[in-house]
């Protein structure tokens, strides 16, 4: 059993893959900010903050072509972007809280549609997951289930122990297929006696609980005094791991242009904002509202699951301060 | 090297909010104040609006209070209701943008209760909102601050903050992309953009940004791409920046809400430098009912027509 692999095989193996022509995803601090971005060299890879963006944009990009369109005279051209030219990714030193998204992201990229785009993505990439040992009063995790060494999502799972390099496990045939591929990088049992982890202070939510009052309460005054606050930007969407909304426009001339998908959020007044001026959410409350039904009700109602991990970015980042541990917290109380 | 700031103060200046806030609505003087609220991490503060006295002790004033509130009277916020007075706790910069909207006659004086802050200064990001403040974790703006205490409020508590001189972030940064080539400023800005991706957060943290629909927003005509992409992204920052110029006094918000880390607040210093330059015209205390870029006078300078 190959279980061990030392900090220098690690860097070694990665530089060895990206010479190779592989896309090698990994935290990098890029003009600045600590964010998962292609690696040029193992060594850039920051193994101890988590990055402000989540994991999904391997997958789910900020902004992707995904058709372009000329037209000369009575012809149009239309030109596919082909999926099957993304290439083979490996993303690596992945939370826990980002690695555990991704399987929830499948589920809605390959309901009721196969989003090829996402799914081929998917299909390319093997997840090397990270367990962490710092946390901050942001992060819970641990109320959600999870937790800093859970390897949901993962295919192969690092953790550090003491004295330098990971432990390593595999939960899938792609993780098996990484070690078997490179078995000259690991090495057998390993006594080393794991690193401390990090331990989240949040306590469980009762999440059937939350969900029961969700389920009775879609006009309630409480809206108004969780988010009258919100001013309607959408940070937290953006920095979620597992919000997935995106908006579809063309770009360009009449003559020649492509058509773009990229992030949205329910935060924007737009977002519902119909062609005829009418808008159904038309105060920031029912916006706010829609973000927190659609994580513990309406993906629970259709998938069985809830929508956030718990990773605590949307609230270091919200401008005005609301905190969703706090919010799901009080609800649990009601 | 780091110093702590002496934000010692901020204890009674939190005691001193809460009994006028209490006094003010008891008296039914407003329906409403305004203010800062602690929040569950340690250390954290969030806005809040309150309507009964009885409330009035939850509210706050500490480093972590770095919200500029005055958007909240603007019209793009709907959900705060502006029956009546209100009340509304301001630091010095908050109280320029809250003066630029009177001149701008979206809100009347005498339909505010203003609480002023006397600011030691505030923490540049709320990340890890129990940092102390120091030399090394307060804003950018605080280091070049000239409203320590605001003036023209209907009150504000007694105490004095101790201030320091600290180095100027800002205007050293100007002067050192002043100082580089057209082309080299472009890149640096072409990086800058490129981080961007259009949350928005900058629009709706800003006082200034009340238009209930912003021109980035339209899409019949479209007048700047919605796209994350340079395109769109550069055109939106320009805009922004030019609306901005002449107003934006300076509360940074933009800056501190960037998930992106983009220094938006550069932009506007370096606006109001021109402003200063070719007008000889700053946003402060004094309420000015047209800013230069919203005015016509046959003295204006024309030599930039050629």
């Amino acid at each position: 059993m190959q279980n061990f692999i030392s900090e220098q095989n690690l860097n070694t193996l990665l530089d060895k893959l990206i010479a190779a022509g592989k896309r090698v995803v990994a935290p990098r601090l890029t003009a600045g900010t600590v964010l998962y971005e292609p690696l040029q060299k193992a060594e850039q890879m920051v193994h101890d903050e988590l990055p402000r963006r989540s994991a999904k944009e391997t997958f789910f990009p900020v902004c992707e072509d995904i058709m372009s369109y000329e037209k000369e005279g009575q012809q149009v051209r239309l030109t596919d972007i082909d999926p099957n030219s993304f290439p083979e990714t490996i993303l690596v030193g992945v939370r826990p809280c980002d690695a555990a998204a991704v399987p929830v992201l499948d589920a809605v990229f390959s309901w009721d549609y196969r989003d090829e785009f996402f799914l081929k993505r998917r299909d390319k990439t093997t997840i090397i997951g990270l367990a962490c040992t710092t946390a901050d009063d942001a992060c819970f995790c641990t109320a959600l289930g999870l937790s800093p060494a859970d390897p949901k999502g993962s295919d192969l799972f690092l953790t550090p122990v003491e004295g330098g390099g990971y432990t390593c496990e595999t939960f899938t045939e792609k993780g098996e297929q990484f070690i078997a591929s490179h078995g000259s990088f690991f090495s057998g049992q390993s006594d080393a006696k794991t690193l401390p982890l990090a331990q989240p202070q949040t306590d469980k939510f009762d999440l059937k609980k939350v969900k029961a009052w969700l389920d009775e309460h879609f006009e309630d005054p409480a809206w108004d005094s969780i988010a009258t606050r919100c001013v309607g930007c959408g940070a937290c969407a953006f920095v979620c791991p597992a919000c997935h909304c995106f908006d579809i426009v063309d770009e360009g001339t009449e003559k020649k242009g492509k058509r773009r998908k990229s992030w949205d959020a329910c935060g924007f007044w737009k977002f519902t904002h119909h062609a005829s001026g009418h808008n159904p959410r038309d105060q920031q409350p029912k916006r706010y509202r829609n973000r927190i039904m659609h994580k513990f009700k309406y993906y629970d109602d259709k998938f069985g699951q809830t929508l956030c991990t718990g990773c605590g970015r949307c609230i270091r980042i919200c401008p005005v301060g609301i905190d969703i541990a706090a919010i799901v917290e009080e609800i649990s109380k009601k | 090297m780091t110093q702590a700031i002496d934000t010692s103060i901020y204890s009674a200046v939190t005691s001193a909010i809460q009994a006028e806030a209490q006094r003010i609505l008891s008296e039914g003087q407003v329906s409403a104040v305004v203010g800062y609220a602690p929040a569950r991490r340690k250390g954290s503060a969030q806005p809040v609006v309150i309507t009964e006295a009885s409330d009035a002790g939850k509210l706050i004033f500490s480093a972590s209070c770095v919200n500029n509130l005055a958007v909240y009277l603007t019209k793009a916020k709907k959900e705060i209701p502006k029956n009546g007075k209100i009340g509304i706790v301001v630091k010095g910069c908050d109280l320029k943008a809250l003066v630029g909207l009177m001149g701008e006659t979206q809100l009347k004086r005498e339909e505010l209760h203003i609480i002023g802050v006397p600011c030691a200064g505030v923490l540049a990001s709320t990340f890890q909102p129990d940092k102390a403040l120091t030399t090394e974790t307060i804003a950018p703006k605080c280091r070049e601050c000239d409203a320590q205490l605001p003036q023209g409020c209907d009150f504000v508590p007694p105490q004095q903050p101790v201030t320091q001189a600290l180095e100027k972030k800002y205007a050293a940064e100007i002067a050192r992309l002043e100082a580089l080539t057209p082309a080299e400023r472009w890149a640096f800005w072409k990086e800058q953009f490129s981080k961007c991706i259009k949350c928005y957060a900058c629009r709706q943290v800003c006082p200034f940004c009340y238009c209930e629909q912003c021109l980035c927003d339209r899409n019949k005509p479209q007048m700047v791409e919605t796209s994350p992409r340079p395109a769109g992204n550069t055109a939106w920052h320009i805009v922004r920046a030019m609306h901005l110029a002449g107003r934006c006094a300076g509360c940074a918000e933009c800056e501190r809400v960037c998930p992106m880390d983009i220094p938006l607040n550069l932009l506007n210093r370096k606006m109001a430098k021109e402003l200063k330059e070719l007008y000889d015209y700053e946003a402060g205390f004094e309420i000015k009912e047209k800013g230069p870029l919203s005015s016509y006078d046959e003295k204006d300078d024309q030599s930039f027509i050629k």
